[in-house]
């Protein structure tokens, strides 16, 4: 069941509790009681949505490559260190709120900050940063740097599977001719459809016609913005068969909702078949057309 | 009741935001929707109000309504066991045998529940109007006897028993699905209609933002199909435009439905479009004294529907191999591109194929300033321009072919292969065709990025 269906009852009981709320505050004078009750439900409400968020479905989609699981280590980790501070400072701002909702006796503290609170609180974050630094190398090193290819050297010197050209509105993977030239007519195009062999190594080159696009592949954690002028080399490598969403993730127009392509993702013989028809279509000489009609189609 | 000053900011945001929320979370508006007449038929028939009405009661008869479409089915068709408003029936069995895979894999997650017995987790698609609610009435049972259960008066066992009696039933539900008109005519509204419009003469709300403009199907001319003569589309033709769209236009790709739901989209632009053309004809051959003739209506109604019939006979293709693109064909091709006296496609295209040519121009007749050459739909067209490599009615080499041979269809682009000399033979011939062909695509060649 999806929380987002409009027609789902959660919606609703949500707007309800939230108008009530509203209203709640705005007749009833502050009392303590309230205010800690309203502060303390944004951190119960924040952290319950994450915990209950794999159930309604908004959580990771299935991960089927061999970037995602160090991709996925890191938001997790990057995630907890968040969650931690989250619930560190509201409590804090509930106490706060609790024990100082009336004026405490007695004269108030004038202050021109504190030389030592301020050193603790850059040094905490930038070490939460540094360690986010060195935690993220590896991963950013194996999917992103230049010579990291599975099999030794760098993977831009590999012969791409094919061009992936994103433009408004669409994604056309070009695939090279026999003779591995992107150059030709012969070149093999597919609009939409991005096939690849499964278990294999892929580095293809990203492109864009017009402007920025973003191609993400949700399933194998990958994102790279498509930047006019420029060939990127990438590379990923599926586990499993099947078809997963391709998305444009940077706002390119009024038609950016139609960047919507798939990966399929076939067996190295499945793949092959793909490719060798897709060729032979290059030749048909629209026979094909009028076999198929002769099944009464 | 009296409000604090400093609340009343407050409250007003208060009302506000629960405002918003609940619209959000309300229920979509469904506004009611009805076929009109076209504005060629508005005109035809401007000084005859009453038979305005006839006509679109007519019509109402043959083709529904958009909440109840359904073609009106004529007598010899009963007899044949033909029903026009399943596009399933007019399929191959292998066909059809694809639709089952596709709605295996479409429906996959309602399959699941229902082999598991968990009838309450089932939720058919929003669009499936039809589906829903042939499968109320299963889920309706199983709550019962559910409820049942927890009071206490009726046991696991009675819920087993429903879940194994009513599981062959409920999964064929899933597997055979076709779409009916008004499931199709559902998911036309909510993803078609912006652009084509509620009647599909293109003048959705989106249309006039867009070049080129939405099709419309009133007149049952289609640009991309595979066929000659101007022939009506095979269901292929309309299947493959929904399923890749129209490269760089405003029509998108439908890929992310499922083939049986295209095809029923299919079946709806196909009712749409042979709607259109009766009416057109219908308004044409309405007399002012005589009115509009009964006979004339079932004619009409058959005569269309069998131009569509025929289609499958209109097919190009091409007795023989492809030739290969060698550097040699390529610029024989180039030679017939730039030749006036025979294929001239320059006349229009430009000589570097840019769309430049001045073939495509004409005089306005009332500025007296030339302007491009207008589309049957009274759109002006420019030729393509040829080095962007963006073909819209497909990039495979047979699909130039066949805009080459036949023309394309509504547009001012004529059919070399009907071109003649004095003594009758073909100007430009089949091989000729090829070559150009390959010249064309060699245009975009290196600047296609
Ligand atoms: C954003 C606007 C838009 C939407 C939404 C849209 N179309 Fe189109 N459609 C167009 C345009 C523009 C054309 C004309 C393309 C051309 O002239 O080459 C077109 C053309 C067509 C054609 C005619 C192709 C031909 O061979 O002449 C068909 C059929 C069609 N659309 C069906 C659909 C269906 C079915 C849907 C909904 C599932 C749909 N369209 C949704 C804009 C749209
Ligand atoms: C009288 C003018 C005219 C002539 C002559 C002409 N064209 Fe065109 N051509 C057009 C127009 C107009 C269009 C755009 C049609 C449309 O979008 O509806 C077009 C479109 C095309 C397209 C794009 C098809 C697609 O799928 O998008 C190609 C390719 C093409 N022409 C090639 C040729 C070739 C090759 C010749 C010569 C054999 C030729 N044309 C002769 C006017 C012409
Ligand atoms: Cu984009």
């Amino acid at each position: 069941m999806s929380l987002l269906n409009p027609s789902n009852g959660w919606w609703t009981a949500l707007a309800v509790l939230v108008a009530a709320l509203l209203v709640l505050v705005t007749f009833v004078k502050y009392t303590r009681l309230w205010l800690v009750l309203l502060i303390g439900l944004v951190p119960v409400l924040g952290v319950w949505t994450f915990v209950k968020a794999p159930e309604w479905g908004l959580w990771f989609p299935e991960d089927v490559s061999t970037h995602g699981k160090g991709m996925d280590q890191l938001f997790y980790m990057i995630m907890w260190m968040v969650t931690f501070t989250f619930v560190l400072t509201e409590v804090a701002l509930v106490w706060c709120v609790f024990r100082y909702h009336e004026k405490v006796p007695g004269k108030s503290l004038f202050t021109h900050g504190s030389h030592k609170l301020e050193m603790i609180w850059t040094a905490i974050p930038a070490v939460a940063l540094l360690v986010i630094a060195f935690a993220q190398i590896g991963t950013f090193k194996r999917i992103k740097f230049e010579n990291h290819w599975p099999t030794g050297g760098p993977y831009s010197a590999q012969k791409p599977i094919a061009h992936v050209i994103a433009y408004q509105f669409a994604w056309l993977m070009r695939y090279p001719d026999e003779n591995g030239s992107f150059d030709s007519v012969d070149v093999v195009e597919s609009p939409f459809d991005f096939v690849v062999p499964v278990d294999t190594d892929i580095m293809f080159h990203l492109k864009s016609r017009d402007v920025l696009h973003s191609f993400f592949l949700p399933n194998l954690r990958l994102k790279q913005d498509a930047v006019p002028g420029m060939t990127i080399p990438m590379w990923f490598k599926a586990t499993k068969v099947g078809e997963y969403d391709l998305i444009c993730a940077e706002l390119c127009g009024w038609g950016h909702y139609k960047m919507a392509g798939k990966l399929i993702v076939k067996s190295k013989a499945d793949y092959d078949a793909w490719l060798a028809q897709k060729r032979a279509e290059l030749k048909s000489n629209g026979k094909a057309d009028l076999s198929n009609m002769e099944e009464g189609q | 009741m009296s409000v604090p000053q400093p609340l009343r900011g407050r409250l007003a945001i208060a009302a506000g935001l629960s405002g918003l929320l609940f619209v959000a979370c309300s229920e979509p508006r469904r506004p009611e929707l009805s076929y009109t007449l076209s504005a060629n038929s508005k005109q035809l028939l401007a000084d005859a109000p009453t038979a305005q009405a006839q006509l679109l009661g007519t019509l109402g008869m043959l083709f529904g309504s958009p909440a109840d479409p359904s073609y009106a089915v004529p007598e010899e068709w009963i007899d044949d066991e033909r029903n026009p408003n399943s596009g399933l029936a007019e399929m191959s069995e292998a066909r059809q045998a694809e639709l089952v895979a596709a709605n295996q894999r479409a429906f996959a997650t309602a399959i699941a529940h229902v082999e598991k017995g968990e009838f309450a987790l089932v939720a058919p698609a929003r669009e499936a109007l039809d589906l829903q609610a042939d499968w109320a009435p299963i889920r309706a049972g199983y709550d019962e006897i559910a409820a049942g259960v927890k009071k206490g008066t009726k046991t696991q066992a009675d819920l087993d028993k429903y879940v194994a009696e009513n599981k062959a039933d409920a999964l064929a539900l899933f597997t055979d699905w076709y779409p009916s008109l008004r499931e199709s005519a559902e998911l036309y509204r909510t993803q078609c209609l912006h652009c084509h419009g509620t009647n599909g003469d293109g003048k959705g709300s989106t249309a006039p933002y867009l070049s080129p403009a939405p099709r419309d199907y009133q007149r049952g001319a289609f640009k991309w199909t595979a066929l000659n003569d101007k022939a009506r589309p095979r269901r292929a033709d309309l299947y493959r435009v929904i399923e890749n769209g129209v490269n760089g236009t405003a029509m998108l790709s439908f890929k992310r439905f499922s083939p049986t739901q295209l095809e029923g989209l299919v079946d709806y632009v196909r009712m749409l479009s042979i709607r259109g053309e009766t009416e057109r004809r219908l308004a044409g051959s309405f007399d002012a004294d005589e009115g509009f003739k009964i006979e004339a209506v079932q004619e009409e109604y058959l005569d269309v529907w069998s131009s569509w019939d025929k289609s499958d006979a209109h097919v190009i293709a091409y007795d023989g191999e492809v030739p290969a693109s060698t550097p040699e064909v390529i610029e024989r091709g180039r030679v017939l591109f730039n030749d006036a006296t025979g294929a001239n496609c320059v006349s229009c295209h430009g000589v570097k194929g840019r769309g430049d040519g001045a073939s495509a121009m004409e005089v306005d007749p009332e500025t007296g300033k030339p302007v491009l050459k207008k589309d049957d739909w009274g759109n002006q067209l420019s030729p393509r321009d040829l080095t962007g490599g963006i073909y819209r009615g497909g990039d495979r080499p047979i699909d130039l072919y066949r805009r080459l041979y036949a023309g394309i269809n509504g547009s001012y682009m004529p059919a070399h292969s009907t071109i003649k000399d004095p003594q009758g033979n073909r100007k430009v011939t089949d091989e000729d065709l090829w070559a150009i062909v390959h010249y064309v695509r060699s245009l975009a060649q290196g600047k296609r990025l």
